[in-house]
């Protein structure tokens, strides 16, 4: 490399001294308020503490008791449904979308690009507020909607039912973040060169071969990208299916998640040890999928390299 | 340009894309419908909106309904909640991440620089709710509690805005201009204020988009940190509303409105930047 500013000591230290002062803030404030935390969470997973006097060890107690537990148990199925129904659904949507939008919109692309996005600007919390009041039991929009059809008013409960709870919080979920994996998706469908399919094209090739042989190969990168971030997303899930069931996991823990629970041990039964047990576990899960990923990743590359 | 691929295109291929277009507007209005009901009931009475078919278009009762929110709590209030913590955050997030992307795309052979870097993407990876609890406890033991501190003082440290900044300085600033920066005696933080953030403004505006709109919809957070009604801030303020008050549904539906309004509004003036912060994720 050619360096055309000198390289004397004095100007040495005035660069590194200002590389560190440029990143100072942010790893200052990374370190009290972030990792510093998660040091006395990891301490605290060991520990029985509520919050008052100063904390027990206790070995691996609160893992051992979190596994013992039928409504972790429970978290953990509840969550693992929702994450992988809301990540397979909304990914596919998200994907099939993306095409048509990218490839076969006769008229209208911008409107398209931009509507999906929509559901973005509201909060998963409101989203669920919204979804709430068209679902409730009594004059809901979706009761009045089905009484209509069958011609008996319905006043079916399904917030209350074990059985639609979880559809119902997949369905937010859908609703509310599809645009996101759209946006994903359009912009790497974007950066595959048009050359590629007009020569295809040309050749003779399909549409549905210029799919598969072509573009979701491509694609996937952003596909990998994706899967990750909703898996991020979903096993921390808390804000749909809270609001949702009103913070009580509806009927039986129906739909209580692992953040959920969390939540729960923690701030209202103030067990502290427990709850960061679990988010202990959770972390492990995250890292655990992600090098899954990753290994699956290199696999398909390796595979095409062959 | 779309009009000669259709020109090319055989009538199969024309019927199937005009086909593909009909369902995903019809598929469009489902996305959106939520949000139109919300703003129709916003307007209309408690009657008119259980009644089948439920009102289509807006009705005249929305000063009735505002009153009744107002019964509750004063209107405005989550909103300026809201502000408080949104505003000050982006200004603090945005100057921060930028500083420190700067300096890591720029002082490439300091010592530590690899580490740090390294350390940065990680973070990317850290589930926020490993460190939900511990930072609960410690807001508790420095008194922040119930106040908008642990929204905003703690937020602006963010892996995700700084792996940005990182990525958007390297791909914009080009490295001969550090050099002749050093030569007109800009050293390194002053070459940051005055020649390194004009050419990214784009970028900060971004970022400044993208944590406006992602801290207005924050839940989690605020429902463990602000105890006191007051301070609720608006996706807060709308579940508890939305539970104490829930057969008003007229009611609840205005102030869903109310929260929305100030994020629509900055999506409609801004929306090539929020998407442009949306994407910058994924590349690279």
């Amino acid at each position: 490399m050619v360096e055309t500013v000198s390289r004397t000591p004095a100007s040495q230290w005035r660069r590194n001294s200002a590389f560190y002062i440029s990143v100072l803030p942010f790893f200052t404030i990374f370190l009290a308020f972030s990792v510093f935390p998660v040091v006395f969470s990891f301490y605290l997973g060991f520990s029985r503490w509520d919050g008052f006097g100063s904390p027990v060890f206790i070995g691996f107690q609160n893992y051992v008791r979190a596994l013992h537990d039928p409504v972790f148990q429970k978290a953990v199925a509840n969550t693992i449904y929702l994450w992988f129904w809301s990540t397979l659904l909304t990914i596919s949507l998200a994907l099939v979308l993306s095409v048509a939008i990218n490839e076969y919109v006769a008229a209208g692309k911008t409107y398209f690009r931009m509507v999906f996005l929509v559901p973005l600007l509201v909060a998963p919390a409101i989203a669920a507020v919204v979804l709430r009041l068209f679902f409730s039991a009594n004059g809901g929009l979706v009761n009045l909607l089905t009484g209509a059809m069958t011609g008996t008013p319905s006043y079916f409960d399904w917030l209350g039912s074990e059985v639609w709870i979880k559809p119902l919080v997949v369905l937010l979920v859908i609703w509310r973040w599809t645009g996101w994996y759209i946006i994903i998706f359009l912009a790497g469908l974007q950066s595959i060169s048009r050359d590629i399919y007009e020569a295809a094209r040309m050749d003779g090739v399909g549409r549905w071969a210029i799919l598969s042989r072509i573009t979701l190969p491509l694609l996937m990168p952003s596909i990998a990208f994706a899967v990750i971030t909703a898996t991020l997303g979903g096993l921390q899930m808390f804000d749909e299916p809270f609001v949702l069931t009103q913070g009580l996991g509806g009927t039986n823990n129906s739909a209580t998640t692992v953040g959920m629970y969390l939540y729960a041990t923690a701030f209202t039964q103030l067990n502290f040890g427990l709850g960061s047990a679990v988010s202990w576990y959770i972390f492990a899960a995250v890292v655990v999928l992600t090098l899954v990923y990753r290994s699956l990743m290199r696999r398909t590359k390796a595979g095409e390299g062959a | 340009m779309s009009k000669g691929i259709l020109g090319r295109m055989s009538n199969r291929e024309k019927r199937f894309n005009i086909g593909v277009t009909v369902a995903l507007g019809l598929l469009s209005l489902f996305f959106l419908l939520p949000i139109y009901l919300t703003a129709v009931f916003a307007t209309r009475t408690l009657n008119e909106v259980f009644q089948f078919p439920p009102p289509l278009w807006f009705g005249d009762n929305i000063v009735q309904n505002y009153a009744n929110i107002a019964n509750v709590f004063p209107p405005f209030r989550p909103i300026l909640n809201s502000l408080a913590v949104a505003l000050p955050k982006t200004v603090g997030l945005v100057l921060v991440s930028s500083l420190a992307g700067y300096g890591l795309s720029r002082y490439t052979r300091a010592p530590g620089h690899k580490t740090l870097l390294v350390v940065t993407f990680a973070t990317l990876f850290f589930p926020p709710s490993l460190a939900l609890i511990p930072f609960f406890l410690q807001m508790n033991a420095i008194g922040w509690l119930n106040t908008f501190w642990p929204l905003i003082v703690p937020a602006v440290a963010s892996g995700f805005g700084v792996v940005w900044m990182y990525t958007y300085v390297g791909s914009t600033v080009p490295r001969e201009l550090y050099e002749a920066a050093e030569m007109d005696g800009a050293g390194g933080i002053a070459a940051f204020f005055f020649v390194v953030v004009p050419i990214i403004r784009p970028g900060l505006a971004a970022l400044a988009v993208w944590t406006l709109i992602s801290t207005w919809n924050d839940f989690q957070l605020p429902l463990v940190v602000l105890g006191d009604g007051t301070k609720f801030t608006v996706p807060l303020a709308l579940t508890t509303l939305s539970t104490t008050h829930y057969s008003d549904m007229p009611a609840v539906m205005l102030a869903t409105l109310m929260g929305l309004v100030p994020v629509f509004v900055l999506f409609a003036l801004l929306s090539r930047q929020f998407i442009a912060g949306l994407t910058s994720g994924s590349v690279k």
